[in-house]
């Protein structure tokens, strides 16, 4: 069964030579191109004819260079982001694990976050209140339920965002580096959740830069670059791939 | 719908935390607010001026109690997508429901202060009849009113941050546009036409007539105000949906 459907996945971004945010910005903008000055943006394609697939219970890798598009192609996945072209089809309760984050406010303690958090993942606050001790257990920062977020560090907010993510029992994990920052035991503790997750058939798509876990955890990886899909099949064959393409430019 | 119910819930209590924290006297400033306007501006129109209003703390506390929970509620809702947005760049959720909720903030806060007004109102002299029990249905009327020009200011806001700026001189021009420091009954007989189509006008009318003529407000006045509510939910609708998908970018 497929859980994820990428379509021929074409993703833009406008780079504007001069960033206009306010309306005073754009009216002196408009003035200058009647006086013959050209409004100039660059369009930057972060996305362009991504294909593939991803079956129920399977775990993807997406491995490329910084600036290749894993991040943009997980957050229109997760339909923070919407194509410009093609479709990308989704099935079931996706949690993304965004690079330090889920979706905390800062201003609001770390109960009030959960709560909140909880909601958009569809649970009742009653399940939430439930599952309270044990996501505040996981992420190890009982201590700190009554603080606000912004006065976590950065790891710890991490730890929080993965330990509340997972207990809210989504179809599919989006998670993009969220490892990186954990100390040792944490990444431990979490490549054992994996592990569970795995029998338990949830689909994971994983960014990361860390090869080896990719090769341990991945049954199939996406190589991107430059926005291109340049292979998508068995992980050691894509990594290798990428690892030659990596020395092909050295 | 109902599947949000229970997120719309914990979003607004969210809001009305976040407004009322980090000061110590919290809700009480948003008390004092009104208080101090009316004061300021009793002693500078019946006293100084001498407009010559029966009453006049209670003419104007009562419109200014309507027009704040219109300039306030727009005003928060400008900030609820912008304001949100460690959780809008981080995940999927419908975008309305934060400006619902914020709309929702400010309906708690205004009724509070209404509630906690009241009976300032009737020390000052104001007399309850039945017609104040309307109250609740203007308040409803006024909220599909607000709800309808946040979804219009909120998602331009995000591609245009000035526009707060811009809402804040069109508030002011339409604090005096209503009838709230004067009587409706000093516009030119010409011009009453056109100043009556606003539904601002409309509401802050009908508010005074059930706590300060002590008279009904009339079918058309509520026709205005739900008729210019409704068209103002549906472009607000077009528009959000319009600027919707490209807010993670922009933000």
């Amino acid at each position: 069964m497929q859980v994820i459907q990428v379509e021929d996945l074409w993703k833009k971004f406008k780079i504007p030579h001069e960033r206009r945010t306010t309306i005073l910005e754009n009216v002196a903008g408009a003035l200058q191109i009647l006086e013959g000055k050209r409004f100039t943006y660059e369009e930057f394609w972060a996305l362009k004819a991504i294909n593939f697939t991803v079956n129920h219970g399977e775990s993807i890798g997406v491995i490329g260079e910084n600036g290749s598009g894993k991040s943009t192609l997980l957050k229109v996945i997760a339909n923070i982001l919407r194509p410009d072209r093609g479709r990308v089809k989704a099935s079931g309760k996706i949690a993304p694990i965004l690079e330090l984050g889920v979706g905390f406010h800062p201003d609001l303690t770390v109960k009030e976050n959960i709560l909140v958090y909880g909601s958009i993942m569809g649970l009742k606050n009653s399940d939430v209140k439930r599952r309270m001790s044990s996501m505040l257990e996981f992420s190890g920062l009982e201590r700190f339920k009554d603080a606000k977020l912004k006065n976590l560090s950065s790891g710890m907010q991490m730890r929080l965002g993965f330990s509340v993510a997972i207990e809210t029992n989504p179809d599919i994990f989006l998670i993009d580096e969220a490892l990186a920052v954990g100390d040792m035991e944490f990444q431990q503790k979490c490549m054992n959740k994996f592990k569970d997750f795995k029998e338990e058939k949830k689909t994971i798509v994983l960014v990361s830069h860390a090869l080896n876990l990719v090769n341990e955890f991945c049954e199939k990886t996406v190589f991107l670059s430059r926005g291109e899909m340049i292979s998508f099949g068995k992980t050691g064959n894509t990594v290798n791939e990428y690892v030659k393409h990596v020395g092909g430019h050295n | 719908m109902f599947q949000y119910g229970e997120l719309v819930r914990n979003l607004t209590i969210k809001e009305f935390k976040l407004r009322y924290r980090n000061s110590v006297l919290g809700f009480v400033w948003s008390l004092l607010n009104p208080l101090a306007m009316m004061i300021i501006l009793t002693l500078v129109f019946s006293t100084l001026l001498r407009v010559g209003i029966e009453n006049f703390p209670v003419f104007l506390l009562t419109a200014l109690l309507a027009w704040r929970f219109f300039s306030i509620g727009t005003s928060m809702s400008l900030s609820s997508i912008i304001g949100n947005s460690p959780l809008v760049t981080k995940i999927y959720f419908p975008r309305w429901l934060l400006v619902l909720s914020s709309n929702l903030a400010n309906l708690i806060g205004s009724s509070l202060e209404f509630a906690a007004l009241f009976p300032i109102l009737i020390f000052l002299g104001m007399k309850i009849t039945f017609f104040a029990l309307l109250l609740p249905v203007i308040l409803l009327f006024e909220f599909i009113l607000i709800f309808g020009v946040s979804l219009i200011l909120a998602p331009l806001n995000v591609y245009y941050r000035d526009f707060n700026q811009i809402w804040d001189i069109t508030l002011q021009i339409g604090f005096f546009l209503c009838p709230i420091i004067y009587s409706i009954s000093l516009i030119p007989e010409r011009y009453i036409l056109a100043y009556a189509l606003n539904p601002m006008t409309r509401i802050i009318e009908a508010t005074r007539k059930i706590l300060y003529y002590n008279t009904l407000p009339t079918f058309v006045d509520f026709t205005i105000v739900l008729a210019s509510g409704l068209l103002l939910l549906l472009i607000g609708y077009l528009i959000f949906c319009k600027l919707e998908p490209r807010f993670a970018e922009e933000i």
